[in-house]
């Protein structure tokens, strides 16, 4: 009984990022340079003890440097929730409340069959509470962890904390895997990272005007696929080739790209769980940009004066940038982001945001508020989209995104009218 | 009528509603709290600072020039308040008039306390928060870090980072966190924290915290001197007073205890209560639980014992010292869920059930305090091993769902005296 329950929930787990795999390349099947994205997720998420693959260093989130696990000599496997198949295998384990991002991150590593992670350390970053007792239940598990303490200011006081935190880190990492960063590996770690960021940015900004060319689920799925990569270049090196095959490509004029343009913000979206980008294209709206706290990393690049010093002066210049872009919710006040939505809605393209709220991340609720007051200065609508993973709730969804999308179209014909 | 003065007259009704309901509330769980046979004799000054602050709606009573601090958690040490010549009170509310005014400023999810919190910040009608002239809030949870960001607009707040391990670094940095709390309390009362009035804010606690050790001795006695609920009712009115004068109350309370005057001479089934904290008014949990025949003979939260019981220990009698003591106080002993290796709590759980002789547990976890919620499989994991039962008891402050919790803790109750020895009967059977 035991055995089939296993494997109905690992032909659901299967099913479901196979299905957005399917879909996404259906939808972008003239971009032959996807493929590599595409092949990238479907391993990682076929990852199991069979192919004998065993991750080293194991980073839950995206709310820390991975440079620095780099410099210590290791990939970082990264493992950021995303699936509603992988909860399946936390659910005795946590609390009812507890928010999907959390339940599957502890899903993917009680996976049974799964990755081996006997011999891998947990880089936990306390963003949240859940992770705070995640950390607690790994350890009971008797996984090797490490956790990163998040300050609650971005301030010059916190900065302190956080390089405290880094050089942890890199300790960790580097007793672990019985290597030593030194500034040589750092650097050069700075510098693959910031060419990753480079290029992901650079696609970012050519995507964002060629959605004849790819789609906007497209564009999240190869920006959340950096966290499936098992080589950083590798995936730099695809990236770039992804752009420049979509500035090469001629403009599609039978592609209606004319639809209203909107801001996915709040709760991260992660692979394979696209419900929602896949409903927003669906109901003829145009995701423009998908802001979370993953975002700004594209900002986090190093330039030949921080990457100058000892492995002492890079730590503090690593996390120095971190605490100047971190955009995580784990803040009092995320300003940060504030002023990068704020900056981005200076584009004047923008005549709408999906506040996308997983159910259980209370912080993001939380600056609904700011992100109001800001949207209403600009007389742009807010439209706040509470949901799970669970697909049940698609439909009701969808009319609500459906109702949205129709003010904003009226809002356009009122424009007009007004101009006229 | 203009707009204008339709709108005041409108936010009159809603405040006048509000304070109605509000001290409504109060007054009905005081009345219920009064009308619990078994209480003490020396139980008025608790009992009149509650009616104080929530039914009459005063300001708190503070010397001249004293300024209020208002703390949240107990992590904040009370010690340094006082040596900066000010009162701390404690902020935690349990009132559910301002809980569902919080609920149209906070997200739906928030927890009740954080959301009643929210909703007397918003409303402004509440003397105790109006008069504070700074907050602390411990960041212990998500909810607490988003709630000091709120009211960083409204009012002066310091916040302090509480750090997911005890190790010796984090003692550290948290030591030089108290060091800004003083700075910034030094600005706000305008004294200067020295050597001498720290040493004052230590004994004025430390009185305090000989009388409630004393208090907790007696209150293990079987059979029972005092009943859980009148307990808690003095647990919750420390917030509100200066540590010396409630120290003063609870040694009446102490001298009539001795007199040995039992509350029941039925062998009730022993309870105690962990989880989230049961702050005044919302005393539903703890009465029900007396009101349905068991007694609530200890508590693992932090409006209860875990506020007060461990005072600092201090291993160098210098200024530093004594900042380390405080330090090491808030942090290592605390059981609070906040801290991601908890196992502490289980230790003094099981502790708890020794020296209390508990026969079953209640854990009560307020709708939307994950941390609490987290810790309850393993907890009652372990209860289990060693036979004890323990039911999970979710609820808000609302008393819509009063008698679904009555009828889980009645029958909990009956679980647990099915368990017991049948008392000896005192008069002889007839009829057989």
């Amino acid at each position: 009984m035991k055995v089939k329950k296993a494997i109905k929930e690992n032909d659901t787990f299967k099913k479901e990022f196979c299905d957005t795999l399917n879909k996404l390349y259906q939808e972008n099947a003239g971009l032959s340079a996807l493929k590599y994205f595409l092949d990238v997720s479907y391993r990682w998420a076929n990852i199991n003890s069979e192919t004998g693959n065993k991750p080293k260093v194991v980073m839950l989130t995206a709310a820390v440097p991975e440079e620095l696990v780099i410099a210590a000599g290791a990939q970082p496997y990264w493992i950021i929730g995303g699936s509603l198949g992988s909860t399946a295998w936390s659910d005795d384990v946590v609390p009812r409340d507890t928010d999907p991002v959390s339940r599957s991150i502890l899903g993917y590593i009680n996976r049974p069959h799964g990755a081996d992670y006997s011999d891998s350390l947990f880089i936990i970053p306390l963003v949240n509470d859940s992770m705070r007792k995640i950390a607690y239940e790994l350890k009971m598990q008797g996984r090797k962890i490490c956790l990163i303490d998040i300050p609650p200011h971005h301030n010059h006081t916190s900065l302190n904390g956080i390089i405290a935190g880094m050089r942890a880190l890199s300790a960790a990492v580097s007793e672990h895997l019985g290597t030593r960063a030194t500034r040589k590996s750092t650097v050069s770690a700075m510098k693959q990272v910031s060419n990753a960021r480079r290029s992901l940015r650079r696609f970012l900004e050519v995507s964002r005007e060629r959605t004849d060319i790819i789609t906007e689920p497209a564009r999240v799925f190869v920006q959340d696929s950096y966290y499936m990569t098992n080589s950083i270049d590798e995936w730099t090196a695809n990236i770039q080739a992804l752009t420049k095959e979509i500035e090469s490509k001629p403009v599609r004029h039978t592609v209606n790209n004319n639809y209203p343009k909107v801001m996915l913000l709040g709760s991260p979206v992660f692979f394979p769980n696209y419900k929602i980008p896949f409903l927003i294209q669906d109901t003829k709206l145009s995701i423009c940009d998908a802001v979370d706290y993953t975002s700004l990393k594209t900002f986090m690049t190093y330039d030949k004066k921080s990457m100058i010093g000892n492995l002492n002066k890079l730590i503090k210049n690593i996390a120095a940038k971190w605490n100047t872009y971190d955009a995580s919710p784990a803040y009092i006040q995320n300003d940060v982001l504030h002023k990068y939505v704020s900056w981005l809605l200076q584009k004047g393209d923008i005549e709408g945001v999906v506040y996308h709220i997983l159910k259980g991340q209370i912080e993001y609720d939380f600056e609904l508020e700011h992100f109001e007051k800001t949207l209403g200065e600009y007389g742009i609508p807010i439209f706040r989209l509470e949901t799970d993973y669970q697909y049940q709730d698609v439909e009701q969804l969808r009319i609500r995104m459906e109702a949205f999308c129709e003010m904003l179209v009226q809002s356009r014909y009122r424009e007009v009218k007004i101009a006229s | 009528m203009t707009a204008q003065t339709r709108a005041n007259s409108l936010k009159e009704r809603q405040d006048k509603r509000f304070i109605n309901k509000e001290t409504q509330t109060a007054a009905k769980y005081l009345r219920r709290l009064e009308e619990l046979p078994g209480a003490p004799s020396g139980m008025e000054p608790f009992y009149d600072i509650l009616e104080h602050i929530y039914v009459d709606m005063s300001h708190i009573e503070a010397a001249q020039n004293q300024k209020l601090i208002g703390t949240y958690c107990v992590m904040t040490p009370p010690e340094i308040i006082y040596a900066a010549g000010a009162v701390p009170v404690k902020l935690c509310s349990g009132n559910y008039t301002a809980f569902s005014i919080g609920d149209s400023v906070t997200p739906r999810d928030a927890c009740p306390l954080v959301k009643a919190v929210a909703g007397f910040k918003q409303t402004g009608l509440m003397p105790l928060y109006e008069d504070c002239s700074m907050m602390v809030i411990p960041i212990t949870c998500d909810c607490k870090k988003k709630i000091a960001g709120m009211l960083s607009e409204k009012c002066d707040v310091v916040t302090l980072h509480i750090p997911a391990t005890r190790d010796d670094d984090n003692i550290d940095i948290f030591v030089n966190q108290l060091y800004y709390l003083m700075e910034k309390l030094e600005d706000v009362t305008g004294n200067r924290i020295t050597y001498e009035s720290l040493s004052e804010g230590f004994r004025k606690v430390g009185y305090a915290q000989y009388k409630l050790s004393e208090f907790i001795r007696l209150k293990r006695e079987t059979p029972y001197l005092i009943r859980g609920s009148h307990y808690m009712a003095i647990m919750n009115a420390s917030s509100y007073m200066p540590a010396d004068k409630w120290g003063d109350a609870l040694h009446k309370v102490n001298e009539s205890l001795k007199e040995g005057k039992t509350v029941t001479s039925k062998k009730l089934p022993r309870i105690l209560l962990t989880g989230s904290p049961i702050v005044f008014p919302n005393m539903k949990i703890p009465l029900l639980i007396e009101e349905m025949g068991g007694i609530v003979a200890a508590d693992e939260t932090c409006m209860g014992e875990r506020g007060m019981w461990d005072p600092p220990v201090i291993t160098d009698n210098s200024f530093d010292g004594m900042i380390r003591a405080l330090a090491n106080r808030s942090l290592r002993p605390c059981p609070c869920p906040t801290f991601a290796d908890n196992s502490q709590r289980l230790y003094r759980l099981k502790q708890l059930i020794k020296d209390n002789n508990i026969q079953g547990v209640i854990y009560h976890v307020l709708r939307g305090c994950l941390v609490y919620d987290f810790e309850y499989k393993k907890i009652e994991e372990e209860l289990g091993k060693l036979g004890i039962p323990v039911i999970r008891l979710e609820s808000d402050y609302n008393e819509e769902d009063i008698e679904q919790l009555r009828i889980r803790i009645e029958a909990f109750i009956e679980l647990i005296k099915l368990k017991q020895v049948p008392e000896k009967r005192k008069t002889e059977r007839k009829g057989f």
